[in-house]
């Protein structure tokens, strides 16, 4: 299978996908109900999409192919009201969240499609364990070269992303520590991390040539990348988020990635280079272990600084293409989130636990934040 | 006490279950708890299998288990008391009015039920009364049976949760019935009525009271132990205990008070309630004996006369509530594979009917000779055939864990662009 054309797209379109949490009204725990939802969701119709994962616990929902922030709230808050609504006929209930706080991930059942099958079968246990739920923001590119280009220019942003989306410090019934424990589960697959350095669409077709002929992969989809090009769309596709615990966040941290990138292509405030990886996993240590007080390394000064005034940093940068995309509402959230005594949804929910002391009523509270009735 | 006579209090009629044949008690209790181990490594049955054959053992050998035997009631109403507390709490009030098409499955397929066995019992020559009775009662799918396979098995999806939903409703409406017709029929009677009005009032608004005040109680606990604690479990077990022989000593319903009790649970707050199935070990026990006791209660040879009505009867309701089911799945969401496995779950009656129909007969003892030979029969046709049903009923829905899954490598991709 060759990887094919890169589709073109408007620059700096966004696509947002989320990951969710299906559970039962009894105590909480993660509930087989994919099929039953979607049997309900297929009477409604919404502009964006819900589409069964690999276990039957889990669904996704994407938007279409929006241009600005409040487009994608328009859309998350309309399918979220709706699947709402869908999972209260069926007694079930929906959450954020980038992991179950106390599931057992031997109990997951995997959902009945071949492509599930054949990948559970490969992976074994990695499968069930990856039991997690993730965002996935896809960023529109003109042109395959400025897709690799822009690619390895925002995999700096990746700690920033992964600390503002941070909401699974609970695993298998445990704190882990971590503010993002659900990028652990990723890294265990052999094909995750970050994409070959490479600039050009003809040299990253060769490196794909080789791999299929090796016979480890079949298509893009068998990459479990940070970020990685989606030809089929024309968008690079950045993969490291937690769910967030609720659909504004999700949309602010899209739009956050959407000004990070039309300031990148269009001012080119650096050029991209192989050593810009020396830090790279450390970095995303550092976001996943401390959320938005992880330090990381810049690997061209050695400097170090918070992720938190990092991102402020950031946001001053990019103030004139948030005014241009009109993404200054979603900004205001993360500027919000930056000074609030909380930070992360990680933070919140240990807030929560630490006041309740009872894992099944976590797992409520992030329900009753996902359907926006505060929690 | 001299030797011999010791030896034979620990041995005399050793297979009755009554205290007073500790040693009997005692061997059958390991006996079923081997069985129960046996069926459960051997075929993957639920235990509750072997609990109940080692009871239709006794009731074939002919030293079934007597209910006026007042510790062996206690014993069965506790049990009883515990799986319908579990079982109420299972019934979430809000889902019936988000999705009103299963709030009408649920009192379609009770009503159905009834009116069908009332028709074939009248058809079949029972008398109106009679008919009434066993039409009622056979609104209810048993919820000791229900619990025990879903728990047991690890079943969940949403044929397990609308099953629960439905046994809780049904059963709710069954006693509740009851009540409604064993009052009529008292106040009916033109000498007793005024005597009978305050007691049957009293009674119905006791059971409420008190169904509440032990919910409250429970979320009490609840919201102060972890119900994961074993003590915070025993205590909880003590305040069902004492509800329920507060409930016998006042003459109320000891199936309404545990059933309301869980409802206000579940219904009172959305928070999620934990606590470990059956209240851990100690009523674990209890429960074993229940359903040894409800095993041995009859075997269908016990009345020859009555198995062709009570098959009839069975057949009758169990079509009638699969139809119900049916008719309602797509609107209420659900496939048609789950209707299929929903209605075949529906079939199982077990000790709730049992404790309705002594009960009645025992208020009613005018009604018992018809009453109880059918019923009974009818208990005792599906005590077996109904929790292996539901086992495989849903695990035709696929709600039941996954089998360990095979270990082998998957076939390597083919090689590509060899060329």
């Amino acid at each position: 299978m060759s990887l094919g054309e890169f589709s073109r797209s408007k620059a700096f379109t966004l696509g947002v996908e989320l990951e969710l949490q299906i559970v039962n009204r009894h105590d909480y725990d993660l509930a087989p109900g994919a099929a039953d939802l979607l049997r309900l969701v297929a009477r409604h119709k919404t502009a964006a999409d819900v589409k069964p994962e690999i276990t039957s616990s889990m669904i996704e929902l994407s938007t279409g192919v929006c241009e600005r922030h409040p487009e994608v709230v328009e859309q998350l808050l309309e399918v979220r009201d709706m699947l709402v609504v869908c999972a209260e006929q069926q007694n079930l209930r929906l959450c954020g969240g980038g992991t179950h706080a106390f599931q057992d991930w031997s109990k997951r059942r995997i959902y009945d499609t071949p492509r599930f099958h054949h990948v559970s079968q490969l992976y074994g246990y990695l499968s069930k364990q990856f039991t997690v739920f993730g965002q996935h923001v896809h960023i529109g590119c003109p042109s395959p070269d400025q897709a690799l280009w822009l690619l390895h220019a925002i995999s700096r942003f990746v700690p920033h992303v992964i600390a503002l989306s941070a909401s699974s410090p609970y695993v298998q019934g445990s704190d882990t520590g971590f503010q993002s424990a659900r990028l652990n589960s990723v890294f265990a697959f052999p094909m995750s991390g970050r994409a070959p350095f490479v600039l050009s669409w003809d040299a990253f077709s060769a490196y794909f040539e080789k791999m299929t002929r090796t016979g480890v992969v079949e298509s893009m989809k068998d990459f479990y990348w940070d970020i990685r090009p989606k030809p089929e769309f024309g968008t690079i596709e950045v993969r490291v988020m937690d769910t967030p615990l609720g659909v504004e966040q999700a949309a602010a941290i899209a739009a956050y990635l959407q000004c990070v990138a039309r300031w990148l292509l269009l001012e080119r405030p650096f050029e991209p280079q192989e050593d810009d990886y020396l830090a790279y996993t450390y970095n995303r240590f550092q976001a996943c272990r401390f959320g938005l007080d992880g330090v990381v390394v810049d690997p061209r000064t050695a400097e170090r600084e918070s992720l938190r005034r990092l991102i402020a940093q950031t946001l001053r940068d990019v103030e004139l293409h948030a005014i241009e995309l009109h993404a200054e509402g979603g900004l205001a959230l993360i500027r919000a989130q930056l000074a609030s005594g909380h930070g992360t949804d990680a933070n919140w929910l240990r807030a929560v636990h630490a006041r309740e002391q009872y894992l099944p009523e976590l797992v409520r509270r992030q329900c009753l934040r996902f359907e926006g009735r505060d929690g | 006490m001299n030797f011999p006579e010791t030896l034979w209090a620990l041995t005399g009629s050793p297979w009755a279950l009554r205290p007073d044949t500790l040693l009997g008690v005692t061997l059958l209790l390991i006996a079923a708890a081997l069985l129960g181990e046996l069926v459960w490594r051997a075929l993957r049955w639920p235990r509750m299998v072997g609990y109940v054959g080692v009871g239709t053992l006794l009731a074939l050998l002919g030293t079934g288990a007597d209910p006026g035997e007042p510790a062996l009631r206690l014993v069965i109403d506790v049990a009883l008391a515990l799986l319908l507390f579990e079982t109420g709490a299972r019934l979430n009030l809000r889902w019936l009015l988000a999705n009103p098409w299963l709030l009408a499955t649920g009192v379609a397929e009770s009503l159905l039920a009834a009116v069908a066995v009332f028709a074939t019992a009248r058809a079949l020559g029972l008398d109106g009364q009679s008919a009434a009775v066993l039409a009622l009662i056979a609104m209810s799918v048993s919820p000791a049976v229900v619990l025990r396979v879903v728990g047991e098995c690890g079943a969940a999806g949403q044929v397990t949760e609308r099953l629960l939903a439905l046994t809780a409703l049904n059963t709710l409406l069954a006693v509740l019935a009851i009540q409604a017709l064993s009052a009529g029929w008292l106040l009916s009677d033109p000498e007793t009525w005024l005597a009978a009005l305050p007691v049957v009032t009293l009674a119905l608004l006791g059971s409420l009271l008190l169904g509440v005040a032990l919910g409250a109680v429970v979320a009490w606990i609840a919201r102060r132990l972890d119900l994961r604690d074993e003590n915070a479990v025993l205590m909880l077990l003590g305040f069902v205990l004492l509800a329920i022989v507060v409930a016998k000593t006042l003459h109320l319903s000891t199936l309404l008070v545990p059933l309301l009790a869980g409802l206000w649970l579940r219904n009172r707050s959305d928070r999620p309630w934990v606590w470990p199935r059956h209240f851990g070990s100690a009523g674990g026990v209890l429960v074993l004996v229940l359903f040894v006791a409800v095993g041995s209660a009859s075997s269908p040879l016990d009345h020859p006369q009555a198995l062709a009505i009570a098959t009839a009867l069975i057949a009758a309701r169990w079509a009638a509530k699969g139809l119900a089911v049916f008719a309602l799945a797509r609107p209420s969401g659900l496939s048609w594979r789950q209707a299929a496995s929903l209605s075949a779950c529906l079939l199982p009656m077990s000790a709730t009917a049992w404790v309705l129909a002594i009960d009645f007969a025992a208020t009613h003892p005018a009604a018992a000779p018809t009453l109880l030979p059918v019923l009974l029969t009818m208990l005792a046709l599906v005590e077996l055939v109904g929790p292996l049903l539901l086992l495989y009923a849903l695990r035709y829905a696929g709600e039941l864990d996954p089998p360990t899954q095979a270990t082998q490598a998957p076939a390597p991709l083919p090689p590509k662009g060899s060329s």
